[in-house]
C-alpha cells in the first residue's frame, strides 16, 4: 500500500456536486482509471481516501487536496495521467506527491485563499481599509455549538478589492481555514453587510484559489 | 430573449490579474436556490457531446418524472444511446423539473431545457416522451406547457417540434391521443431510425405541409397517429365506431419487436448520474417478455414474446458497462430472474467477473430455492435483512383464478429456508380487489402470513434468526388494458377500505405489520389505464388547474382532480368502475400487440373458473404472439 498526496481543480461544471457525491463519484473513477484502491479492513471495507476540508456546493477550485491510498506503487506522473482520463470533465488533477507518514500533512492546513465575486444591491462600493480598520469584526458564525457571534477580525488575513463594475465587485482573501479555526467568505461578506453601510450582497460567486501551511503550498 | 440554461456559453469577462471572470449568472442564481442541482446540469460520465451546429435533428428525450427516477430507467439509457449513434442526430435528455425548480424557472421567464446544451426544447425537431406509468400523464403535460410548445397536437405548427411517445402506457394511447402526434408502439430499437430518416428528407425539402410527414410515418408498421382517426360514441358512452380518416393509416396498428434480441443493438455505455438515482448501478437486461402469464400483468403480456440474450452476449455487455462506468454494482433486469434458461452460466461467468473488484451482484425477482439462496450467499453484500414475496392473493383458488404460479407450499417452504438462513424479515405482497375476490380471500392473507410466522417458530431457536418481521402490503389491484381482466370492474374505494379493515382485523399477531397502498391514486390510475379520448380535456384542465407529480404523495391532489372531472363533465367511473361486455369496442382495439382478443376471453373465462394456464415453456397457450416469429414460440 501507498499514499499520495493529490492536488486538483474543480471547475463550474462540476461546483454543484455535493461531498458525498463527490466521494462516491472519485470512487468510480478511480475504478475506471484501472488504478487499484486500497481498501480498509474489517466487516464493510471503504476505500481509503481522505478530503482536506470539503468544498461548499457551488464553490469552484484551483487548490482542493486529498490523502488517497492505492494497492501498488504507481509513478505520479501515471496517477494523474490515469485520473485524468478517468475524471468526468471539470475536474482535474494538478499535481501528485507520493508520500510516508506525516509527510504533507493535509490537517495543518491553517488558511486558504478565495476570490469573491458579489453582486451588490446598489453601485456602493465597500470601504475595504476602513473595514479592516475595525478592532473587532462581530458576527454570527456557524460553529460546532451552533450559530453565535464572534469577532472574525482576527481571522481575515487579507482582503482586497480586485474589481469593481457597476453593482459586481470582485474581492481577494486570505482567510483562516482548517481543523482549528476556519472562516468562510459568506462570513465576511455578512460582516461587510453589517460594518459598511449600505452594502448589501445579492449573490456571490466564490472560487478558492489554494489552501496553504503557513505561507507555504503544499503541492 | 431566450437564453441557454448553460455554463458553456457563459459570457467571458476576465479580471486580467486574478485570470477568473467576473460574473454572476442567473443559471448560478437559479440553482443555488434549488434541491439537488446536479439533476439540473448534465455534464456527467459518458453523456453524449455534439455540436447541435453539426447535426440535422434535434430530439428531445423527456421523462415524465424527476431526474432521479427519469435515470434509472433502462429504456431510456438504450435510446438515447441508440439515437445517438446516429450523425445526424443529437438526442438530448429532458426531465421533469421539481416544483422548485419550476418555480425559479417561471420566475427567470426560463422554458423548459435539455440537460446537455441547457437550450431550451422549443425550437427542437422532436420532442418524444416515455409513458412508464398513468400517474406521469400530467408531467407530459406540463413539461410542454413549459416548454411553450401547444399542448394538443392540432394548434401545433410547422414552427414546433413532433410531440411523440411510447413506451408502456402507449398501448392505450387514447387518454393523451390529443396531446401527442405520433406513438411508436413496442420496442424502439428498430423504428427511431425509420422515422428519423423520414423526417430528415422531409425537413431536406423544406419543412412544408406538417400532416404529410405524418402521413408518411402512418404507414411504418408500429406508428399511430391519433389525428388520423375518427371515434364515434353510443348513447351509453361506450365506443360506436373506430376508423381511419386518412388513407394512409391502417386500421390497425401492430407493435414493433426485436426479433433477435441477442444481436439487437444495446448500448455499451452507461451514464453515470453525480446525484444518487433510484437505481444507481450496471442494469443488464438477460432477457425480454415473461414466460408465465400472470393475468392481471399488462408487462407480462405485451413485452411477448420471451426472448433471451446469450451468456457471452451478456458477459461481454457487463465488462464494458463496468468498464466505462466504474460502479461497483450491478443488476440483472428481467421480469422474472428465475426464467432465464442460463442462470447459473451466467452467474458464474459474472461471479469472475465482480468478485476480485468488489462489485455487488444483485439478482431481483428469484424464486427461492436452494440454488437461489446459495446464490445471494455468494454475491450479495448486503445484510440479511428483508425479502419480498408476491403471492398477490391470499387463497390458492383466487391464485389459480390470477394464474400466479407460487402455492402455499412453495412461500412455506422458501421462508424456512430463509428463517434457516439468517433472513430476519419478509414482506408479502398482495392485491385486494382482485375478480371474484370474496371475504374468504380476504382473510386468507391473514392466514398465509401465519403460517409464515408459524414457519420461523417451528425452527429450532438456535438454527433462526433472533428477530423476525414479517410485513403484510397490500394495493388496490387496477384493471390494465390488454390482460384478461381488461373487462373487470375495478373495486371501488369504499370496497377497498372494507377490505382493508376486514384484513386489519384479521390480523391478531403482533408481529405481523400491515400496511397499504393509498386507494385514491389507484382510482385515478385506473379510469386513466382504460380511458378513452374523453380524458384529454380532462388531463388538460386538471393540469391547467395545477395538477403535477401524481405519483408523488405530496403533491397528488384528488380532490383537484375530482373537482376537474366534474369541470369537464366527465364521470371518471365509467372507466373503472364498469364491467364490459366481450363485445365493447375498447379504446385500445385499434392497437395490435399480438396476443390476440380470442385468447384474453379465453383466459378471462378460465379464469372465472379458476382454471390456470401453464407457461410459455411448459406448453404453449396459443396466445397468437407467435405470429411474430420469434423467440419462445420458435425454442
Amino acid at each position: 500500500m501507498s499514499n499520495y498526496v493529490l492536488k486538483y481543480a474543480r471547475g463550474e461544471e462540476v461546483k454543484y456536486i455535493s461531498h458525498l457525491d463527490f466521494v462516491r463519484m472519485f470512487h468510480r473513477a478511480v475504478r475506471r482509471s484501472g488504478l487499484e484502491m486500497a481498501f480498509s479492513q474489517g466487516f464493510n471495507p471503504h476505500p481509503l481516501m481522505t478530503v482536506a476540508l470539503p468544498l461548499s456546493v457551488g464553490v469552484t477550485s484551483d487548490g482542493e487536496y486529498m490523502k488517497i491510498a492505492f494497492a501498488k506503487n504507481y509513478k505520479e506522473e501515471h496517477i494523474i495521467s490515469e485520473l485524468n482520463g478517468a475524471l468526468p470533465a471539470g475536474f482535474k488533477i494538478l499535481n501528485a506527491k507520493q508520500v510516508e507518514g506525516k509527510e504533507l500533512d493535509l490537517t495543518k492546513i491553517d488558511r486558504a485563499d478565495y476570490i469573491v465575486t458579489a453582486e451588490l444591491e446598489n453601485e456602493r462600493v465597500p470601504d475595504i481599509q476602513a473595514f479592516l480598520e475595525n478592532e473587532t469584526i462581530n458576527v454570527m458564525k456557524k460553529s460546532k455549538s451552533g450559530v453565535k457571534e464572534a469577532d472574525v477580525r482576527p481571522y481575515i488575513y487579507k482582503l482586497k478589492l480586485e474589481e469593481e463594475d457597476g453593482r459586481l465587485i470582485m474581492l481577494s482573501m486570505q482567510l483562516a481555514a482548517g481543523s482549528s479555526y476556519n472562516l468562510k467568505p459568506d462570513t465576511v461578506l455578512d460582516a461587510m453587510e453589517k460594518y459598511c453601510e449600505g452594502v448589501k450582497v445579492m449573490f456571490k460567486s466564490i472560487h478558492r484559489v489554494s489552501m496553504l501551511c503557513g505561507d507555504r503550498e503544499y503541492l | 430573449m431566450p437564453y441557454t440554461f448553460c455554463h458553456k456559453l457563459m459570457k467571458e469577462g476576465f479580471c486580467k490579474s486574478k485570470g477568473k471572470s467576473m460574473e454572476i449568472t442567473t443559471r448560478d442564481k437559479i440553482l443555488m436556490n434549488v434541491q439537488k442541482p446536479t439533476r439540473y446540469t448534465g455534464g456527467e460520465l459518458n453523456e453524449v457531446k455534439k455540436d447541435p451546429n453539426t447535426v440535422d435533428i434535434r430530439f428531445a428525450f423527456c421523462f415524465p418524472d424527476t431526474y432521479e427516477i427519469g435515470m434509472s430507467h433502462l429504456g431510456m439509457k438504450i435510446l438515447y444511446y441508440l439515437i445517438n449513434r446516429r450523425k445526424d442526430t443529437y438526442c438530448e435528455r429532458v426531465f421533469a423539473p421539481w416544483v422548485d425548480m419550476e418555480a425559479e424557472m417561471k420566475a427567470h421567464n426560463m422554458r423548459l431545457f435539455a440537460l446537455e446544451t441547457g437550450d431550451e426544447i422549443t425550437n427542437f425537431d422532436m420532442v418524444g416522451f416515455t409513458l412508464q406509468y398513468e400517474l406521469s400523464f400530467s408531467n407530459v403535460v406540463n413539461m410542454l406547457r413549459l416548454a411553450d410548445i401547444p399542448l394538443r397536437s392540432s394548434e401545433r405548427t410547422d414552427q414546433h417540434p413532433f410531440v411523440c411517445a411510447g413506451g408502456p402506457c402507449a398501448y392505450n394511447p387514447e387518454p393523451i391521443a390529443d396531446v401527442i402526434d405520433f406513438f411508436m408502439l413496442g420496442e424502439g430499437e428498430e423504428i427511431f431510425d425509420e422515422v428519423l430518416d423520414i423526417y430528415k428528407q422531409w425537413k431536406k425539402d423544406g419543412k412544408k405541409i406538417r400532416k404529410e410527414f405524418l402521413e408518411k410515418i402512418a404507414e411504418l408498421e408500429g406508428i399511430y397517429v391519433p389525428a388520423f382517426y375518427d371515434v364515434s360514441y353510443n348513447a351509453d358512452g361506450t365506443i360506436a365506431e373506430f376508423k381511419p380518416n386518412n388513407p394512409h393509416a391502417k386500421p390497425t396498428v401492430r407493435k414493433r419487436i426485436m426479433k433477435d434480441f441477442d444481436t439487437a443493438y444495446t448500448p455499451h455505455s452507461i451514464i453515470v448520474p453525480f446525484g444518487e438515482v433510484v437505481h444507481d448501478r450496471v442494469m443488464l437486461e438477460i432477457f425480454r417478455g415473461c414466460i408465465r402469464g400472470c393475468r392481471f400483468c399488462q408487462a407480462g403480456y405485451v413485452y411477448r414474446p420471451v426472448r433471451e440474450r446469450k451468456v457471452d452476449t451478456l458477459l461481454g455487455i457487463a465488462q464494458d458497462l463496468l468498464d466505462c462506468s466504474g460502479y461497483d454494482e450491478m443488476s440483472l433486469s428481467s421480469l422474472s430472474t428465475s426464467d432465464y434458461t442460463q442462470l447459473k452460466a451466467l452467474t458464474d461467468g459474472l461471479l469472475e467477473m465482480t468478485e476480485k473488484k468488489k462489485i455487488g451482484l444483485s439478482l431481483p425477482s428469484l424464486r427461492i430455492d436452494n440454488f437461489s439462496l446459495e446464490l445471494m450467499e455468494k454475491v450479495q453484500k448486503v445484510r440479511k435483512t428483508g425479502i419480498t414475496f408476491a403471492p398477490e392473493a391470499g387463497t390458492q383458488r383466487l391464485r389459480d383464478v390470477i394464474n400466479k404460479n407460487i402455492t402455499e407450499e412453495n412461500i412455506l417452504k422458501s421462508t424456512d429456508l430463509l428463517f434457516r438462513g439468517g433472513w430476519t424479515g419478509v414482506k408479502l405482497y398482495f392485491m385486494i380487489g382482485l375478480p371474484t375476490e370474496t371475504e374468504e380471500d380476504i382473510r386468507g392473507i391473514a392466514d398465509l402470513a401465519g403460517k409464515v410466522l408459524d414457519t420461523y417458530f417451528a425452527i429450532d431457536k438456535q438454527e433462526r434468526a433472533k428477530n423476525i418481521n414479517i410485513t403484510v402490503s397490500t394495493s388496490g389491484f387496477v384493471p390494465k388494458p390488454f390482460t384478461a381482466f381488461q373487462w373487470e370492474p375495478q373495486n371501488t374505494r369504499d370496497m377497498l377500505i372494507e377490505k382493508q379493515n376486514l384484513l386489519k382485523e384479521s390480523i391478531t399477531s403482533r408481529r405481523i405489520r400491515y400496511t397499504w397502498h393509498d386507494n385514491k391514486t389507484s382510482y385515478l390510475e385506473g379510469v386513466f389505464a382504460r380511458g378513452d379520448r374523453r380524458l384529454c380535456d380532462v388531463l388538460i384542465k386538471a393540469v391547467e388547474n395545477g395538477c403535477k407529480f401524481d405519483g408523488w404523495g405530496e403533491y397528488f391532489d384528488f380532490d383537484t382532480w375530482m373537482k376537474t372531472f366534474e369541470q369537464t363533465g366527465v364521470d371518471p367511473d365509467f372507466y373503472n368502475l364498469r364491467p364490459r361486455e366481450y363485445d365493447e369496442i375498447l379504446p385500445w382495439d385499434h392497437i395490435d400487440i399480438g396476443v390476440t382478443k380470442k385468447f384474453f376471453i379465453r383466459e378471462s373465462e378460465k379464469a372465472r373458473r379458476a382454471e390456470t394456464t401453464p407457461n410459455c415453456r411448459e406448453k404453449c397457450a396459443g396466445c397468437g404472439v407467435g405470429s411474430f416469429g420469434a423467440g419462445v414460440c420458435y425454442e
